[in-house]
């Protein structure tokens, strides 16, 4: 445990949580201590100390007094988030401003909170937090004192019951949230979630986005974010539409493709915050795969195809089989045996049917064998975007054909070579050769008709071709992107 | 609590290890079925301290130092309310009112037995020779978890993130109580591993091997073979352990089928023949169980280094195996291609399961030489050029392709296989068989042959 340092405005959130008037009748000096402790340690061993202005952050006990159903006092900012980097932050212009009209007042979001929360907590119902904004002095009956102690004990041990239904509820309500979803995420709000929200950083339910802007370059989050960031789903359809336009016109140089992943991470976070999780969803990641695919970027395709995988057993929608193709041929790139072996027991007969999937299991099964002549085949036809993929591997499978064939022939024709190879040409392929082997022992002759051809004497290469296979198939770096 | 706990005096006064833990176990044995309700009944959960307390420390029959019983007691009460959990599921169970984490809580109670009595090993409170107390908690344990994590599943599906990654999905937690249970045996293992007690008898380095197995056991289930590796780095940099054959059969057996398994999924044939071997002539001759898993291993591995393939005396005992291997074999020895292909998808859901799949294809290049060594058979002899003996008859070394061809054809017809067999491929085939090994000689394109070795072909079957 490293020694941590406490900046002066916690040292006064301590004082004021333990100031005498500042106690809740009912919780006990002991508890309130503990949990400052809590909080304290919390925001300590993960950093985040100077992220929470601590003069208006929610007092120990008030968290408790919340978690045990008694009044709060009336500092409660209950249900404004309480951190807020945004606003120290330079990033501010980028920052879309609020448009007012269409603009869901906050206020009133909090009110369709309230009720549905009251309609849950009937138990709860002196427990009905009200924004600041709506008090402008301290009530005396948020000072009350509470029910009297066999209430409180029947009322904690309700509280927790309903804790428990409450996530259940919640679990549930997702689901068919994602059923009647029509694509507005507004209508969708969980009930604020009873536990401490200090423990968990998590919002109390998905953010409602406000943002108009199309294009937003990505930043990552560290805390919960301002609705006027988030763009709601038909904005980002629209982005998602923009996106492929400028992508199809594009030249597709490193530095568009930057912009370009900027833009869709920013997308899917987005989506990620408003808990937006249907066929929208899968589009999107799915442009993104195809996109890094094109650009060889390995890293952000696993981490969309990751994505994709949990998302498919959730989402009946966009391709599936196209993106478990892909799967399988980048475990037969990184030659991930665990993997393999897993996808190939996951398989259902209507996987097998698929022509893509199909192709990608005899490119398996043509490399096990060694067949390459298959192999080359198939790399001639392989549909959708496979072939990006199996770039990566093709030239450790050409180093391994010409170990092979060094072996087996003691002379063949560059005509031949570069047929089993699936070079574009001749030429193309005596430059891999030559790149390969700058003493490459070749023959020009004529043959009976008079036409000129050339001819490789491939055995004497064989071991130069067979250590080249060998440092080839050696282990596959992928950068630490899992 | 006086007579219940007598049986465990004896055992500790005696120092036998077995005995401490039958005592400390879950499970009852057919003659003595109220074993547990007994031992519950003696107490009630107020008193249970003071009455273990009691029965150890100040009872006169207790043979044991105070910082001895006072460890003791702990462990004892932790062992009274795992199985008060334990006695609560089975009743639930029975009555088909099983809580929805009633198995977890069954799983956490038996943690909390784990952890004391290797809280009280490491802090020296209890003897050394208790780490097989220790470890056979962790047994069980492993156990536990795996039945607390079977209900856990059925509670809930994917997870989203509800953090504020920009992603939608976070991995799902599923196994979430044998990780934990991993971690516990990691540390114990530790423990065991990092003993520096000079004394061999008193030492707890003869846990490792038994950890080092429930770990094993542990990540496959998990599916996190890393994590062994890092088990098996462990152990090999250890300098003084004391030497291997000094450990149990039992141990000794386990580790080497669990490295040869490794090293198998590792693809390092070589290395994994060897430890599977081992672990075969180890293995205690009446345990078919354990010696079915080894052949799992075991054949495959050979088909790779040697090219051979079982006999069918070796496969009977075993039904399962001779179900899965026995037409592949078959097909491999005939050299009858369609149908290897057939039995390998016939039996593929289970051998991709164990993970032999990958490695059982390879078995296609052994049936392709068996065929073509056959075409090579049918060729005959050479005629006999002049002076040359009847001895000296040397077999034809120069095959026209196009009779490979034709072989492979002969197999493939009328199997619908939808797969046409041009030349090309066939010479891609016979250039692997060269390649690897299974065949010598060379081919000509220009004379679309094969020149074979005369001096043996096929190397390794006698021609």
């Amino acid at each position: 445990p490293k020694k941590v340092v406490w900046p002066e405005d916690v040292k006064a959130y301590t004082s004021r949580a333990l100031a005498s008037e500042n106690e809740i009748p009912g919780i006990s000096r002991e508890d309130t201590n503990t949990k400052l402790k809590e909080v304290l340690t919390y925001h300590a061993e993960n950093d985040l100390l100077q992220f929470i202005r601590w003069s208006t952050f929610k007092l120990p006990q008030d968290f408790l007094a919340e978690e045990r159903g008694i009044p709060p006092r009336f500092e409660v900012a209950s249900l404004r988030p309480q951190y807020s980097p945004y606003e120290d932050s330079i990033e501010r212009g980028w920052m879309c401003p609020p448009r007012t009209n269409a603009v869901m007042p906050v206020p009133q979001h909090t009110n369709s909170r309230k009720r549905k929360s009251v309609d849950r907590d009937d138990l709860r119902a002196d427990r009905a937090p009200t924004p600041p904004w709506e008090k402008t002095k301290p009530s005396l009956e948020s000072r009350m004192t509470p029910a009297p102690p066999k209430a409180k004990k029947r009322q904690r041990k309700m509280a927790k019951e309903m804790l428990e239904m409450n996530s259940k509820f919640s679990a549930d309500l997702e689901k068919r949230k994602q059923r009647f979803q029509n694509g507005n995420a507004a209508q969708v709000s969980s009930p604020p979630s009873p536990r401490s929200p200090v423990v968990e950083i998590a919002p109390a339910g998905p953010i409602v986005g406000t943002c108009q802007d199309l294009k937003k370059r990505y930043f990552r989050l560290t805390s919960e974010p301002d609705p006027k960031t988030v763009r709601p789903q038909y904005i980002l359809e629209q982005t998602l539409e923009l996106l492929n336009r400028e992508w199809a016109a594009s030249s597709k140089t490193d530095n568009e493709y930057t912009g370009m992943c900027s833009q869709f991470k920013s997308l899917r976070q987005d989506l990620t915050v408003q808990r937006i999780k249907n066929a929208f969803t899968v589009a999107v990641y799915e442009t993104h795969a195809r996109i890094a695919l094109e650009m060889q970027d390995t890293g952000e395709y696993n981490q969309c195809q990751s994505q994709l995988r949990a998302l498919y057993k959730d989402v009946a929608a966009g391709n599936p089989t196209e993106f478990l193709a892909y799967r399988i041929l980048y475990y037969v790139y990184t030659r991930n045996k665990t993997e393999m072996n897993d996808v190939l027991a996951e398989l259902t007969p209507t996987d097998k049917a698929d022509g893509a999937v199909n192709h990608a299991l005899d490119v398996r099964s043509a490399l096990a064998l060694g067949n390459y002549h298959r192999f080359f085949k198939l790399y001639r036809t392989s549909p959708n975007m496979g072939i990006n993929l199996m770039n990566h591997f093709v030239e450790r499978e050409r180093l391994a054909a010409l170990a092979n064939m060094s072996k087996a022939y003691l002379t063949v024709s560059l005509s031949f070579l570069s047929d089993k190879l699936a070079f574009d040409d001749n030429d193309k392929c005596l430059e891999f050769l030559r790149e390969k082997n700058a003493q490459l022992p070749i023959a020009h002759l004529t043959d009976k008709g008079g036409v000129g051809y050339t001819t490789v004497r491939i055995k004497e290469c064989a071991t130069l071709f067979e250590n080249m296979r060998s440092s080839a198939f050696g282990k596959i770096d992928i950068k630490g992107q899992i | 609590m006086e007579a219940a706990l007598e049986p465990f005096r004896e055992a500790y006064a005696s120092e036998q290890p077995w005995l401490v833990a039958q005592f400390l176990s879950p499970l009852v044995r057919p003659e003595d079925a109220g074993r547990l309700y007994d031992f519950i009944r003696s107490s009630n959960e107020h008193q249970i301290e003071g009455d273990i307390r009691y029965a150890l420390k100040y009872s006169r029959r207790s043979r044991m130092t105070p910082a001895e019983s006072s460890a003791w007691t702990d462990i004892f009460v932790c062992y009274w309310k795992a199985v008060a959990e334990i006695l609560r599921a089975e009743e639930a169970f029975n009555q088909s009112r099983l809580g929805e984490r009633q198995l977890v809580t069954v799983y956490e109670a038996w943690k909390e037995l784990s952890t004391t009595i290797m809280k009280y090993i490491s802090n020296g409170g209890i003897p050394s020779w208790n780490i097989v107390v220790m470890y056979i908690s962790a047994n069980h344990l492993r156990v536990f978890a795996i039945k607390a994590d079977e209900q856990l599943a059925k509670l809930k599906d994917v997870t989203f993130n509800t953090g504020f990654s920009d992603d939608i999905v976070s991995t799902g937690p599923r196994n979430v109580k044998l990780e934990e249970a991993a971690r516990v045996f990691n540390k114990m293992f530790a423990l065991c591993l990092g003993d520096r007690n000079p004394d061999v008898k008193e030492s707890r380095k003869w846990g490792v091997y038994y950890l080092a197995n429930l770990q094993f056991k542990t990540y496959f289930k998990l599916n996190a073979i890393s994590l062994s590796k890092n088990v098996v780095r462990s152990i090999e940099a250890q300098r003084d352990l004391p030497g291997f054959e000094l450990f149990p059969k039992a141990h000794r057996t386990a580790y080497k089928y669990y490295t040869g398994v490794l090293a198998f999924l590792q693809e390092d044939y070589a290395k994994a023949e060897q430890y599977l071997t081992e672990a075969w002539d180890l293995c205690y001759a009446d345990s078919k169980k354990n010696q079915e898993l080894i052949l799992t291993y075991l054949i495959p591995c050979r088909l790779i280094t040697k090219h051979s393939i079982p006999t069918v005396a070796l496969l009977s005992p075993f039904p399962r195996l001779e179900r899965i291997f026995a037409p592949i074999v078959a097909c491999i020895k005939k050299g009858d291609l369609t149908g290897f292909d057939n039995a390998l998808v016939a039996g593929e859901d289970e051998l991709v399961k164990r993970r032999i799949y990958l490695t059982l294809e390879r078995g296609r290049d052994i049936a392709l030489r068996n065929l073509l060594r056959k075409v090579f058979l049918a060729q005959g002899f050479e005629d006999l050029k002049e002076g040359q003996a009847e001895a000296h008859r040397v077999r034809k070394s120069r095959i026209p392709i196009a009779q490979f061809a034709a072989a492979l054809r002969m197999g493939m017809h009328g199997e619908g296989s939808g797969q046409v067999l041009d030349e090309d491929e066939v010479e891609c085939m016979l250039a692997n068989m060269i390649y690897k090994g299974l065949m010598k000689g060379y081919i000509s394109r220009e004379h679309a042959m094969v020149v074979l070795n005369k001096k043996g072909a096929f190397p390794g079957t006698g021609v």
